[in-house]
């Protein structure tokens, strides 16, 4: 599957990371929006259009897991993926749909999308 | 004699003439006279008076000489009281003065001989004089006695004191003379190295401990001739051969006779130290982890997603692509060791059944090529299905690195033996699973046993990251397992042993609920560490 037409918000407060995710992503033909930190992607979120949000989760400010509540909460169809450096998993994790190492790897990483985005079409 | 005594005389007679002319015959003397004019007023005065000779008249009106005499010689403090009888000569009177013969009885007849009184008188007086001297002395020396006796006793008193408080002690006590030859050894001793008194008296004490002095011996020598005493830390052993590290006070003796050692068991101390160092130091390196992981992590991911985009752009030449492959497969090292330090995905979110010898015999498969072309012959006895509840790759990574160091260790060949077995613990109601791992390699050093486990130890030098056993043991204990090892030669033959316990319980629901995403395989690295 290919992403054709899907558009990912690419969240990251650390700027090199954030380009390079975001250039595999399109690799993938997947449609991408940056945002450098979770504020900038609530007000990406207002113009509509996200399929799918992939957040580090150590930002300042908001945390990728503070940033899946407010979404879930008002997007409740747009899934979450976290992607963290940390070798600590939070608590509430679980409320985003995929939590993934950063040492995971691209194979990983496009795994994970393809299986979280198709769970959502399924759930349709 | 400047300072004589003066004896008391008591004259008793019912003519005032007669006492008057004694006195006048004995004044010369020297002596106290006292004069009674009766029986009773004699009595009297004997009894108030330390008197040393008695000058009666036989006939007194009221009482005459010898009824008096009867009654002072029933005193039993007059029995001895000299007594000088005055009379006429009368037969009968000389009979009845021979009865008294025992005790110092004389008599001077009438008229008296002046001369004669006086010498009597004199001979008593100085007799009791004598007497009373000699007792004084002897009560002098009775008290001295006394005194000596209760001196002695409570010197005896304090060393029995000193010598149960010796006895007493923990802490081992002993004195020995200047060539180390032991003189004195207490019960502390005998506890803390297990030799009886009687074994090592007599004995140079610091041959039988082995002791190990932390400075040359002479220098020890020197500073107690110099200072008087010594303090230090000194390696012994028991009489079974145990190693006590004492710390050791040392004092020579007043008069440079013997030294006093006393010393005290930190051998238990110094391991509960060396314990509690370990733990902070993983604690910290815990701490590190958690902070490197986030600075490493993050650019790591960038760099090995930029050689990924690298590797399949079209405008690389062949050289290029091949420096771009160079690098993305060094990176996979980094990520490797990474992952292994400051991973912590699981691949499934709980824990499911797995049967530790099909997981044993998926390894072995993944090792077949080593295992056959490393001239090691397998040896399988799996005698229990050995099924636990738990995570397949965490338990995989566990037994792929026992199993690898084992091959590894072997690199002339061998034989690798597998056992599984049950066995039931104390205090569990189920039996847990042993999974034993021996091989006949090249054996673990005693040095290197107590290291085995620490983050950082390898044998290896470059080949190894020295974090495999590290982790393993992490991953057991998370379980609520052990893991124990034993490397004995035999014959010129080597044979290490790993044996892993795990509890046949369930993983703590704590462990349960921590969320991990699906595919993650960040443990599922294979460690090269011994």
């Amino acid at each position: 599957m290919r992403g054709d037409g899907i558009t990912i918000l690419c969240v990251d407060d650390e700027e090199t990371p954030r380009i390079v995710r975001a250039l595999m992503l399109r690799s993938r033909g997947y449609n991408v929006i940056a945002a450098a930190s979770a504020a900038e992607a609530l007000k990406a979120l207002e113009h509509g259009a996200i399929d799918l949000i992939l957040s580090d989760q150590m930002m300042p400010a908001m945390s990728g897991t503070e940033l899946t509540k407010l979404v879930k909460a008002t997007y409740p169809r747009i899934p979450v993926i976290l992607i963290s450096g940390m070798n600590e998993v939070p608590a509430d994790a679980l409320d985003a749909d995929a939590f993934i190492p950063k040492l995971g790897g691209p194979e990983l990483l496009f795994t994970t999308i393809r299986e979280v985005l198709i769970l959502y079409r399924l759930m349709e | 004699m400047s300072e004589r005594e003066q004896a008391n005389i008591l004259m008793v007679d019912d003519q005032p003439g007669k006492l008057m002319s004694y006195e006048a015959i004995l004044k010369d003397l020297g002596e106290n006279l006292i004069q009674a004019r009766s029986a009773s007023e004699a009595l009297d005065c004997l009894l108030h008076n330390d008197v040393a000779v008695v000058l009666m008249d036989v006939s007194m009106p009221e009482m005459d000489g010898f009824e008096l005499a009867d009654m002072i010689r029933h005193h039993p403090r007059f029995q001895k009281l000299a007594i000088i009888f005055i009379s006429a000569v009368h037969l009968t009177d000389l009979d009845r003065i021979k009865a008294y013969q025992s005790g110092a009885v004389d008599y001077i007849s009438v008229p008296v001989v002046p001369e004669l009184l006086r010498a009597k008188v004199s001979v008593f007086a100085e007799l009791h004089r004598k007497n009373r001297q000699l007792e004084r002395l002897n009560r002098e020396l009775e008290d001295r006695v006394a005194e000596r006796t209760e001196q002695l006793r409570q010197s005896e008193d304090q060393l029995r004191e000193r010598a149960d408080l010796l006895e007493l002690a923990t802490e081992a006590i002993f004195v020995r003379d200047m060539d180390g030859i032991l003189l004195y050894w207490n019960s502390g001793a005998e506890t803390l190295y297990g030799w009886h008194r009687q074994e090592v008296l007599g004995k140079p004490i610091h041959v039988i401990l082995k002791t190990r002095f932390p400075v040359e011996f002479d220098e020890v020598q020197g500073v107690l001739a110099r200072t008087g005493k010594w303090n230090g830390t000194l390696v012994q052993f028991t009489r079974d051969g145990q190693e006590v590290t004492v710390a050791c006070r040392k004092a020579l003796k007043a008069g440079g006779s013997a030294i006093l050692e006393i010393n005290r068991d930190i051998t238990a101390q110094l391991k509960a130290e060396d314990a509690l160092r370990k733990t902070e130091r993983l604690a910290a390196m815990g701490r590190v982890a958690g902070i490197i992981a986030h600075e490493i992590n993050n650019p790591l991911e960038a760099i090995t997603n930029t050689f990924y985009l690298l590797r399949d752009n079209p405008s690389l030449d062949t050289e290029a692509r091949y420096l771009a492959q160079l690098g993305e497969q060094e990176l996979l090292r980094v990520a490797h060791i990474t992952r292994q330090t400051l991973g912590f995905y699981r691949e499934s979110q709980s824990p499911v059944d797995v049967a530790i010898p099909d997981l044993l015999d998926e390894i072995l498969e993944l090792q077949s090529r080593r295992i056959e072309f490393g001239n090691v012959v397998l040896e399988k006895r799996y005698r229990s299905r050995g099924t636990i509840r738990g995570f397949p790759v965490e338990l995989k990574q566990v037994f792929l690195n026992l199993l690898g160091n084992a091959v590894q260790a072997m690199p002339e060949g061998g034989k690798l033996r597998l056992h599984v077995f049950e066995s039931t613990s104390l205090g569990h109601r189920r039996p847990d699973v042993r999974i034993r791992i021996c091989d006949t390699g090249v054996g673990i050093e005693a040095e290197h046993a107590k290291h085995l486990f620490e983050p950082f130890f390898t044998t290896k030098s470059a080949k190894g990251t020295g974090l495999g056993l590290w982790i393993s043991r992490g991953i057991i204990q998370k379980y609520g397992g052990s893991i124990r090892f034993r490397s004995a030669s035999f014959k010129g033959m080597k044979m290490t042993c790993f044996q892993v316990t795990l509890p046949d319980v369930d993983v703590p629901a704590s462990l349960e609920t921590t969320p991990a995403a699906p595919g993650a395989t960040a443990l599922a690295g294979v460690s090269n560490a011994g």
